[in-house]
């Protein structure tokens, strides 16, 4: 019982980072940019595929893809702002939101769409697993671990990135005030440029170990995405440590719920968690009151 | 032309376009009832939807899960024995309780969020139809009793779609509808000038509730059988808002054009091409985001045509995008 519990944790904890990781992107990619992308499970879907393809024709390692695609996929949402949504960046507020949602949301359905068009099998998951490691009767996947690991590095430079570079601090200071950064030579359009990128690889990034754990198909990205907007609002917005926690409270949550209740529910607990959170404390649990 | 003249010319319209329709079913092949059918559905879910996605400026992708859950209960209700109008009555109680409940936590979300939270709304419906199967049926979806309905159910749909189109005209032109436009222009602006926002949104999407509940109902009384992937999936959730936006929200022309057009182009288009229809969708949404997404009715080119045809309320509610009526004015 003990066991399973813990195996359980470690699962949801796991399933955690890899939300948490994904849902950072599309936090400070929002702080920046002011437009929600709504493509952002596409990019964790494509990274997975991309991943999938690498490990199973090239026999690349995970941990190796799940590095490489950083650069690749900074490049995919550079050339995305500039192509969709650097057009509207001048754009009033009421019609940059709603020119932003059709765009991304289209955006989104089309890649999904094409994606499952080309994609001839529904269904993908890699076959990568290392020794377990065993310890007082609980089975410990030692790839999982090291993808644990590996999230908590990523996460760490991350934060040291926005705290020590120039680049990281011009993006912490459009976040909290776009006019000063404006002000002071920051920039913008150069620096959001980055920060989707980097959202987006991010997103990719995730995805890499999402396939080495689960099967991914190309219609999971929306979901995903509703799924992310719940860790962001949960953890509030713009906060790296904020996303890790909702990212850590939604995969225990979905974790336990597919144990306990049925694992038909667990997709549920998203939304559940995200009006509950929305009633008890609508700036997410980082967040500070606006 | 007078105002006068205008008005006996457009009740005139209407009125021809009244007869046409009800006269429908005597001159045309059936083929073109089934048809009008889903464009009388389609006009009614985009029409609700411009109640709060166009007057109040949220937008609720989620707005098929009230056509969703109207079609689910009214086939429920239907199954226990009641008669089309209590199902249909009921249901729309049914629904309009839902949002009520779901309104207060989704609209402490603004913008983006409150459309993605919407948007969910739509997976969490399909989920619970999914697993509820002693109430819906499960995935297996749920069927009606038997029955060739398409002749009331065609004149039904109308009459909904006619008076979700009175609504929301009459709608716009009320004290409430001018608190919706201040809620959209400035919500913080509004609550300082006495508007009761939480109230009037929650308000709001509980009327435009009812009619999506509605033409749900009667939409699974007419096809008799109904799964979780044909109401709670992609295709009918965003067709009726892409419809509106592609016209132009927050008027009375704009959905209805884009509902027009892109049936049409649904008719022409999908029927030859079998596949892709979703990547279709998502660039009509690309180009619509990107070049004008005011719609066709803020589009240059229409302008003076949707002048001419609208002018009773062009001149107040046309620039209704946000910040362009200031930019328009300067």
């Amino acid at each position: 019982m003990t066991a399973d519990l813990i195996q359980l944790l470690a699962g949801g904890i796991l399933l955690g980072g890899i939300y948490g990781l994904a849902a950072f992107g599309l936090s400070v990619s929002f702080g920046v940019l002011n437009v929600l992308n709504l493509a952002h499970g596409e990019f964790l879907m494509l990274g997975s595929l991309l991943s999938y393809c690498a490990f199973v024709h090239l026999g690349m390692n995970p941990f190796v893809s799940a590095v490489a695609v950083i650069p690749v996929f900074t490049a995919v949402g550079v050339v995305f702002f500039l192509v969709f949504l650097r057009p509207l960046a001048e754009k009033p507020p009421h019609e940059l939101l709603v020119a932003s949602i059709l765009v991304t949301l289209g955006a989104s359905l089309a890649i999904e769409d094409l994606t499952a068009f080309f994609w001839e099998r529904p269904v993908t998951g890699i076959d990568y697993s290392l020794a377990p490691l065993e310890a007082g009767g609980v089975v410990i996947s030692l790839v999982r671990l090291l993808i644990l690991l590996f999230i908590c590095g990523l996460a760490a430079a991350l934060q040291v990135y926005l705290r020590r570079t120039f680049t990281g601090r011009a993006i912490r200071a459009i976040t909290q005030c776009r006019e000063g950064a404006k002000v002071v030579g920051i920039p913008i359009s150069g620096v959001s440029a980055l920060t989707f990128g980097l959202g987006v690889a991010l997103a990719a990034s995730a995805g890499v170990f999402y396939v080495t754990l689960f099967t991914v198909t190309p219609v999971m990205g929306i979901p995903l995405t509703v799924k992310y907007l719940c860790v962001v609002v949960l953890g509030g917005l713009g906060s790296l440590v904020g996303s890790v926690v909702g990212g850590l409270i939604l995969g225990l949550a979905e974790a336990l719920t597919a144990y306990y209740v049925g694992a038909e529910w667990s997709p549920c607990i998203a939304f559940i968690l995200l009006l509950t959170i929305l009633i008890i404390r609508p700036q997410g649990l980082f967040g500070t009151e606006s | 032309m007078t105002l006068v003249g205008r008005r006996k010319l457009v009740l005139a319209g209407l009125f021809t376009a009244a007869v046409i329709l009800a006269a429908m079913p005597w001159l045309m092949v059936s083929y073109a009832m089934v048809w009008l059918f889903l464009f009388a559905v389609y006009l009614t879910l985009a029409v609700s939807y411009d109640i709060v996605g166009g007057h109040m400026g949220y937008m609720n992708l989620g707005h098929s899960t009230f056509f969703g859950i109207g079609a689910y209960a009214t086939a429920i209700l239907l199954n226990k024995g009641l008669g089309l109008i209590p199902a249909l009555v009921a249901s729309a109680v049914i629904v309009a309780a839902f949002a009520a409940a779901v309104s207060y936590p989704l609209f402490r979300l603004r913008g983006a969020y409150f459309a993605l939270g919407t948007f969910g709304l739509i997976s969490l419906m399909g989920v619970l139809s999914t697993n509820l199967r002693d109430l819906t049926g499960g995935s297996g979806g749920i069927s009606t009793p038997p029955g060739d309905h398409s002749l009331p159910a065609y004149y039904l749909a109308l009459v909904v779609a006619a008076g979700t189109i009175a609504l929301n005209r009459w709608l716009a032109r009320s004290r409430f509808g001018l608190a919706l436009f201040s809620i959209r222009e400035d919500e913080e602006v509004a609550r300082a000038f006495g508007v009761p926002t939480t109230l009037y949104k929650c308000a709001t999407l509980v009327i435009s509730a009812v009619p999506a509940s509605l033409i749900g109902g009667i939409y699974v009384w007419n096809v008799t059988y109904i799964s979780p992937s044909a109401v709670f999936g992609l295709e009918i959730a965003l067709s009726p808002i892409v419809m509106a936006m592609l016209g132009g929200t927050g008027t009375i022309m704009g959905p209805f054009l884009g509902v027009v057009f892109l049936t049409l182009v649904q008719e022409v288009l999908w029927t030859q091409v079998p596949y892709l229809h979703l990547t279709m969708y998502g660039a009509i949404m690309v180009l619509v985001g990107l070049f004008m997404p005011g719609g066709l009715v803020r589009t240059p080119l229409l302008q003076p045509i949707v002048r001419r045809f609208t002018a009773a309320d062009a001149g107040k509610h046309l620039p209704a995008l946000g910040l362009s009526e200031s930019r328009e004015v300067s």
